[in-house]
Parts: C-alpha cells; structure tokens; sequence
C-alpha cells in the first residue's frame, strides 16, 4: 500500500492536471490517512469538477469519516452527473441502511441495472432484504450488518466506519440557533457561505459571516428581496422560460443564487479563489438541503 | 436611436454566437443609452430590469463586504442575460443557450473597463 501511495503521489506530482488524483485519493483513504485522502480529493475536484467518479471517491471518504450526510451529498451529485452511476447508487442505499431506512435502500438497490452490477451491489442488495426479512419476522429494530457488503466497491465506505445502530436524526429543527447551520455540512470550507431567504427578504436558514466575524445575513436578505420576482420579469419579457440561476462576480466573492420552494431564494458565497464552475456545483448541493429542510418545516 | 460612442461595441457583441441583443443601460434610472437589438425583444423593459437586478447584486455584495460586482449572468431554461458594469453604466446582453458564454464574459468584462 505505501508503494502505491508513493506511486501514484510522484504520478500526481508529474501531472498536477492528471486523473491519478482519484486512486490516490481512494489509496489512502484505504490506508486510514482521511484528511489527506480529502485534501487531495477536493485539490482533484476543483480541477475536475464534473466527474462523476471524482464525487464518489469524496463520498467515500466523507463517509469512512463518518459523515453520512456529506456522503451522501457528494453521492447525489455523482448521479446528478451520471444518473447511471452504480457505485453512487450503491453509495446512497448504504446511507439509507445505516439510515434504517431498508425499504428506499432495497427500492435504489434495485434499480440498478443488472449490467453495472457489481459484486457489492448484488451482495449489498441481498442483505438488505434479508435485514428487511429480519425485521418484518421479529418487529424489531435491525443491527446495521456487516457494512462491507452494502459499501461501494471497489472499496467499502464502510470498512473503517464503525458499527451503529440505525437512528441518524439528518436535519436539525427548526430551533433558530441550529438553522443558522443547516448548510455547514454542505459547505466545503469556511469562507463559503448559503443563506435561505424568504420572499420577503428575510432569513429563513443559513449565516453570513463577514470578515469580521459578524452574522449579516439579515442585510444580504434584506438587500436581495424581490431577485426572484425580477428574474422571473425579465425572462418572461425574453420569453426565455423560468430562471435557473443568478451568478454574481465581485472581486473579493462569487455569489450564486437560485429560487427555492415557496417562493424562497438560495443564495451561496464562496471566496473569488473558488472555481465558478464548482460554485454552481455547491449551489445544487446546498438546493437539495434546503429542500428537504423546507418539507420537514412546512 | 440615434448612434452613440457605444454602438460599435454592441454590434461587436451581437455579432457573438446566440447573442440576441445588448445594451448599455444606465444602472441609476434603468435607461437604456444605446442598444442593438433583434425585432421582437423588448429592449426597454429588459434594460430596466438588468439595470435594476445589477443594482441589487451591487449593493447585497457590498453589504457582504464581497467587492465590486465585475459581472452577472442571470441563466434561464432557454437563455440568459449577463450583464458587466462600471460606475453607474451596465453592459447588458441577451443570449440564447447556445452562446458561448465563457467567450462573451471575457468580451464583456474587457468591454466594461472602456465604459465611461
């Protein structure tokens, strides 16, 4: 293994641009180094933004970290960019399992065509029907079963996690000290920021923290009120259909936005070094929190 | 309208792939000063509301402490407006989702430092 890490560091130090990040990263994940696993995932990702593979290599590195939800994030977004993707799939009926949630588990599982079949997925798949068996005979809770069968392969997210039972709270209540980090597990770094915004200019979720450490989130808010009604005037004039998104480029920041259930805006900040192209990434990343949050509130 | 120091630079910018019209807006009152523009789109009405979103981008990202807005891009399912501005000027233009944007955000972007 250190032979391997070796290898593919000096193939990655030749060719920064190269694709060799992804089984380094993968390596050493395996070999329990995750913070550099992750540097060296996310270093890979803001090259190669769009790869779908790279997105799985993350996931599995959040999840051997034990951070199911950013896993299983980086998951969605591999299938975002590959609705075919069988270990992204495979990714996210693992979280559904250890989430205790078999019957979305067997039902993704599933799915899968028997042609992107790997051995986990077949393997993955029979267990959780047989834990859905299980639980259907005695009524009980299910232990979460030996996790390598239902992990990704080439490599299992789970054979470094550790062994729990099957309750995972995902989002936090909508007690105004918690929603302020809603989408802190969704953000790849401190000087990225996501604020959820009503349409009337007030926060409903998220922080924006300034430069010097103040929350002034209520005056972005403030100041982006009627954005969403605006945008939707202007294409309706162009006959262009409904907006998507608003990119903004500012020297210091790139701010993205996006309208959200309810008639609510999403808007995320990220530092000018940041790729635009992966800032529209994390924007559809935070969108799927923020949407799954709105139901549980609503 | 009549031509104005502008007009060679937004025949410039309609020339782009998808681009169906562009304007210089003034950001302050939501006029456009000059444009070209292609039968059918309504120039005045979209200046206003370009003028009037780059506003709002520029005074939110001044509240974020982010900067000086360089440039805005507002996509739709079919197209989009990107808009570059400078002082109280705005280059804005509208395109299909054919254009190339990376190509007309650099045009754009090089366009506006001349804005005066």
């Amino acid at each position: 293994m250190p032979d391997e890490i070796r290898r593919l560091s000096d193939d990655l130090a030749r060719d920064p641009s190269s694709l060799v990040f992804m089984p380094l990263a993968d390596a050493l994940r395996r070999a329990g180094q995750l913070d550099v696993a992750l540097r060296v995932a996310l270093r890979g990702l803001d090259r190669h933004p769009y790869l779908p593979d790279a997105h799985d290599v993350l996931a599995r590195i959040h999840a051997d970290r034990g951070d199911l939800e950013r896993a299983s994030d980086e998951w969605e977004m591999a299938l975002r960019l590959d609705p075919s993707h069988a270990h992204a799939n495979l990714g996210l009926g693992f979280v559904e399992f250890r989430r205790g949630d078999l019957e979305s588990a067997e039902r993704r599982l599933s799915t899968v065509p028997p042609a992107d079949h790997t051995p986990g997925v077949a393997a993955a798949l029979a267990h959780v029907r047989s834990a859905l068996g299980a639980r259907t005979t005695n009524g009980v809770a299910v232990m979460v079963p030996e996790p390598q069968v239902v992990a990704p392969t080439p490599v299992a997210p789970a054979e470094t996690t550790p062994h729990s039972t099957v309750s995972v709270p995902e989002f936090p209540s909508p007690d105004p000290s918690r929603t302020k980090q809603l989408f802190d597990s969704a953000l790849d770094a401190s000087d990225q920021h996501a604020l959820l915004v009503d349409g009337d200019g007030l926060v409903l979720a998220g922080a924006y923290i300034d430069g010097s450490g103040k929350d002034v989130g209520e005056v972005i808010a403030a100041e982006l009120a009627g954005v969403s009604s605006e945008a939707e005037r202007a294409m309706r004039h162009l006959g262009l259909g409904a907006w998507t998104s608003l990119l903004v480029e500012a020297d210091e920041a790139i701010v993205a936005m996006t309208p959200a259930p309810n008639g609510s805006l999403l808007v995320v900040t990220a530092s000018r070094k940041t790729p635009v192209g992966l800032v529209r990434l994390l924007l559809d990343r935070v969108l799927a929190r923020a949407r799954d949050w709105l139901v549980r509130v609503s | 309208m009549s031509k104005t120091p502008y007009a060679e630079l937004l025949s410039m910018l309609s020339r782009h792939r998808g681009v169906v019209g562009s304007f210089v807006v003034s950001e302050r009152d939501g006029l456009a000063v000059d444009s070209n523009v292609q039968i059918g789109v309504h120039a005045e009405a979209v200046a206003a509301l370009a003028a009037s979103l780059h506003r709002k981008a520029r005074l939110a990202c001044g509240a974020a402490g982010c900067g000086v807005v360089t440039f805005l891009r507002l996509d739709a399912e079919k197209g989009g407006i990107c808009a570059a501005g400078r002082d109280d000027l705005v280059l804005v233009t509208i395109s299909e989702a054919r254009a190339n944007i990376g190509l007309l955000r650099v045009e754009m972007m090089r366009a506006a430092k001349a804005l005066t």
